[in-house]
């Protein structure tokens, strides 16, 4: 029912929560539209999936020491643990 | 909202602990064991044990996710390793 739905989506929802709580300080590759990858120091992200706030983005013309990365413009990241 | 972020919570979690292939816009594919799924973004997040005994995890996001192809089911040993990757380390 409802409550069993509800209880599996807390424990879907936890477990995300301690991936992005891991994937914070480490070397991330996100994949965007368009076959651009980019390498940045995950920071955080916000509870509603909009953004990504990343430190030490890599791009073409420097190193930026923060950025945000808008969550539709993102196909996938990864990282090493 | 494409047909992955329709799913149920109930829909999802029978993809937890399973190996599986990912096929993403733009021609992307990522295999992986499901450690989750983001009940509020859909974003699978996958993990792959490296030679090196390092894990490698993946998170496709939910709007980029075309379709997911069960592989492998995982045992009892696989379900525990899966368990065990989040936890934090007791300082």
């Amino acid at each position: 029912g409802p409550a069993a739905a509800q209880g599996v989506r807390a424990a879907l929802r936890e477990r995300y929560l301690r991936g992005l709580a891991a994937a914070r300080g480490r070397s991330t590759r996100f994949c965007l539209r368009a076959g651009v990858c980019v390498e940045a120091v995950f920071g955080a992200a916000d509870v509603a999936a909009v953004a990504f706030q990343v430190d030490a983005l890599r791009t073409p013309l420097g190193v930026q020491a923060a950025a945000l990365l808008r969550c539709t413009d993102v196909l996938a990241y990864s990282f090493l643990l | 909202m494409n047909d992955w972020q329709m799913k149920s919570p109930l829909d999802w979690e029978k993809y937890v602990n399973k190996m599986v292939k990912v096929a993403a816009v733009e021609k992307h594919e990522y295999e992986g064991w499901v450690l989750t799924v983001d009940p509020v973004s859909a974003s699978v997040v996958l993990a792959t044990f490296l030679e090196n005994e390092k894990v490698s995890i993946s998170v496709v996001l939910g709007h980029a996710v075309q379709e997911v192809e069960i592989l492998k089911e995982g045992d009892d040993e696989m379900k525990q390793r899966l368990s065990c990757i989040f936890v934090p380390e007791e300082s």
